[in-house]
């Protein structure tokens, strides 16, 4: 049998199917977000099953995470994605305890426990600077591909700065933290994972460190930690080992 | 059964009961009369559906009608503004007085969706979105279509909210006449002064209640040139006393709702339920009744084990209270119920000293405001209520424009971390919700998960 995770971002969908007794990952496939979430959700995750050779019998469990998680009508159950991401990136790296996860239109810091359980977390979706729908416009704006604003921001002699706000997040309440005076050890434990689409953007991972001014461990495969954590979870509720 | 139901349902369910049910007090009628007033945002809530409730909800809703009433009958009308509790304990104390909380009105924009006009009033009068909602009271002042223009306005200033001494010194400015008296920041007795040990376990040096103490009897002696009778010690005492009935009532409600295994009563009507302690919704006697109704309702249920949520759901002390009153249906259909709360008044929920001079009683009570002392004062009792109801996570909402909940709900929500390692979220609730719901249910959902997980150990 098998458990599926779906995360509904605001600009993509990611869904990992694994096996429900070993969590072994079988697939996973990422497509562009849209208008009709349920529809397109449903196709690539049809097409996850053909591919694998598998049908919708062998699903044991889907949960959904993310966004739109609550627009994935087949999802059996719905988990926000601030409890998959923590166990996602838990599983890919099993000392984390801190989670930045940067995604299409918000950003989320969630401190875990010596468990991986979350301690606590905060959101900032006030503002979209740093988001990956933030760098899309950038990129486009700029005339390239999101993939080498990092080669080119890496080329700059003279960063011109182009608002009064923060480069990684405007506002947010980890920065609205640290401005408190807080001692960073305080806020973050180590080690930091970053994961969520914007880790794939190359520099993201240098602009966190020089930020916060500790190590980020880029998570593997970070854009699908939100899918991963949610397939884990729907898997947990059929053998909760 | 308790369930949560529609304004639309009620009416229905108000048919039922008006057939069926006992006599019903004059401003009793179906919910939906309210909505063609124009309280549209009523339509969105979900309301329990006790006959209780029904009655709290009325008697809200009825308020202006009431101190209409209350002045047509030759009454006296007072605005006790910013203060949280002592100078209505005062003004009721007088026979032919009834007292008012015109900063109430920063609900009217909250269930009158269209009606907007108020604040557009306090943005032309330089009071724009960056001050609290409270600012919608001056637009009710200055259209009077709300509430009836005081005979009095009392004012508190001093440790009270930076933007609501703002708003009222606006008011002030407009022509009308505000009577101020200052409370003080508590603070700690020094080493050579004289310690009074507060209601709610706060001390004070006692040059602080003296101080306290005369601005009361200036008080005492405005309301007494108002309503042409002494305020006396007796009437003072007998004030107090009843004010404690509110106190009592309100204290075993809190108690049975929040501890109860299955919650009894929802997180929105006893919001409401509280917020009478400071304002009695212009009718004490009346207030009494309502709540003895809703803890008849509450014990009834609880006697015969039944609730409205499964007694698994995540136990949440709430701090602050919301500018838009769907957040609290929100966080019961997100997993979550009401075991404690802190909506800035926790002291006129406390029984007043009766055993003290009446004066030196109502003094002590004002400097136990929690926005009389220290954020950490504050947060030390919200640690105490917190074990005291067994919550599992706080959520810390935030009123935008208000200067209290911008500034201590970080201090706060790290004391109550420290003290007590619960998981905290803060929120921002402005008055409209609707265009942010999906992500205050992603962080109320998220603390719902949390504490399950944490239930795991």
């Amino acid at each position: 049998m098998i458990c599926a995770g779906i995360d509904a971002g605001s600009r993509t969908i990611k869904i990992v199917l694994i096996e429900t007794d070993t969590r072994r990952v079988i697939t996973k496939a990422v497509t562009d977000q849209g208008v009709e979430q349920d529809k397109l959700a449903s196709q690539l995750f049809q097409r996850l099953l053909k591919s694998s050779g598998l049908g919708r019998q062998d699903v044991g469990r889907i949960a959904a995470t993310g966004y739109g998680r609550n627009a994935i009508s087949f999802a059996d159950t719905t988990i926000t994605e601030i409890t998959c991401h923590a166990v996602g990136v838990r599983r890919l790296v099993p000392n984390a305890m801190t989670v930045i996860d940067i995604g299409g239109e918000d950003s989320k810091l969630i401190r875990l426990d010596k468990a991986g359980r979350v301690r606590d977390f905060a959101m900032n979706d006030r503002c979209a600077a740093g988001t990956g729908r933030f760098f899309e416009v950038i990129a486009r704006r700029l005339g390239v591909n999101i993939s080498s604003l990092g080669q080119l921001a890496a080329k700059s002699r003279r960063p011109a700065p182009i608002s009064s706000m923060c480069v990684v997040f405007a506002e947010t309440e980890i920065i609205g933290l640290l401005a408190c005076g807080a001692a960073r050890e305080d806020i973050i434990d180590l080690p930091i994972v970053f994961t969520g689409g914007v880790a794939m953007v190359s520099g993201m991972d240098t602009a966190l460190r020089s930020a916060l001014g500790q190590a980020v461990t880029v998570s593997p495969d970070p854009q699908m930690t939100g899918a991963l954590g949610a397939a884990i979870l729907a898997a947990k509720q059929i053998t909760p080992y | 059964m308790p369930r949560q139901i529609t304004l639309q349902e009620w009416d229905q369910r108000y048919e039922q009961l008006r057939k069926a049910g006992p006599h019903q007090p004059d401003y009793n009628g179906p919910l939906g009369r309210h909505v063609e007033d124009g309280d549209t945002r009523l339509l969105k809530l979900r309301y329990d559906n006790s006959a209780a409730a029904l009655r709290l909800w009325n008697f809200l809703l009825t308020e202006e009608e009431r101190l209409h009433r209350s002045r047509a009958e030759g009454k006296k009308l007072v605005g006790t503004m910013k203060d949280l509790g002592t100078v209505p304990v005062m003004a009721y104390s007088l026979d032919n007085i009834a007292a008012f909380y015109p900063d109430g009105a920063w609900w009217i924009p909250c269930v009158m969706e269209s009606n907007t006009v108020l604040l557009r009033i306090a943005d032309r009068l330089g009071i724009d979105e960056s001050f609290c909602p409270v600012r919608a009271m001056l637009g009710a002042f200055l259209t009077g279509g709300h509430f009836p223009i005081p005979d009095l306005l009392i004012c508190s200033v001093g440790a009270t909210c930076d933007d609501f001494s703002a708003i009222a010194q606006r008011l002030n400015g407009l022509g009308y006449a505000i009577l101020w008296w200052e409370i003080p920041h508590r603070r700690r007795p020094e080493p050579d002064e004289v310690e009074v040990k507060l209601p709610g376990g706060f001390q004070a040096p006692r040059c602080q209640v003296e101080f306290v103490k005369s601005e009361l009897q200036r008080l005492k002696t405005a309301l007494e040139e108002l309503a042409g009778q002494r305020l006396d010690e007796k009437k003072l005492s007998a004030g107090i006393k009843k004010a404690n009935m509110v106190r009592t009532l309100l204290a075993e409600l809190r108690k049975l709702v929040f501890t109860a295994k299955l919650s009894p009563l929802p997180a929105l009507e006893m919001l409401i339920a509280e917020m009478l302690a400071i304002h009695f919704c212009s009718d004490q006697n009346e207030t009494i009744i309502v709540l003895k109704d809703l803890l008849e309702e509450v014990k009834a249920r609880i006697k015969a084990g039944i609730g409205f949520l499964s007694p698994d759901v995540a136990r949440i002390f709430w701090v602050n209270p919301v500018a838009d009153l769907q957040v609290m249906n929100l966080l019961e259909d997100c997993g979550g119920r009401i075991c404690g709360t802190e909506y800035l008044f926790t002291h006129a929920l406390d029984t007043i000293p009766q055993d003290l001079p009446p004066t030196e009683a109502l003094a002590q009570m004002a400097l136990a405001d929690p926005m009389a002392g220290s954020s950490i004062d504050r947060a030390g009792r919200i640690c105490t209520d917190i074990r005291t109801f067994g919550a599992e996570a706080l959520v810390i909402s935030r009123i935008p424009g208000a200067s209290h909940c911008a500034l201590e709900g970080q201090v706060i929500g790290e004391i109550v971390q420290d003290k007590l390692d619960i998981p905290v979220v803060e929120l921002e609730v402005p008055p409209f919700t609707d265009s942010m719901r999906p992500t205050l249910r992603t962080r109320l959902e998220a603390l719902v998960e949390t504490v399950r997980v944490r239930r795991e150990k």
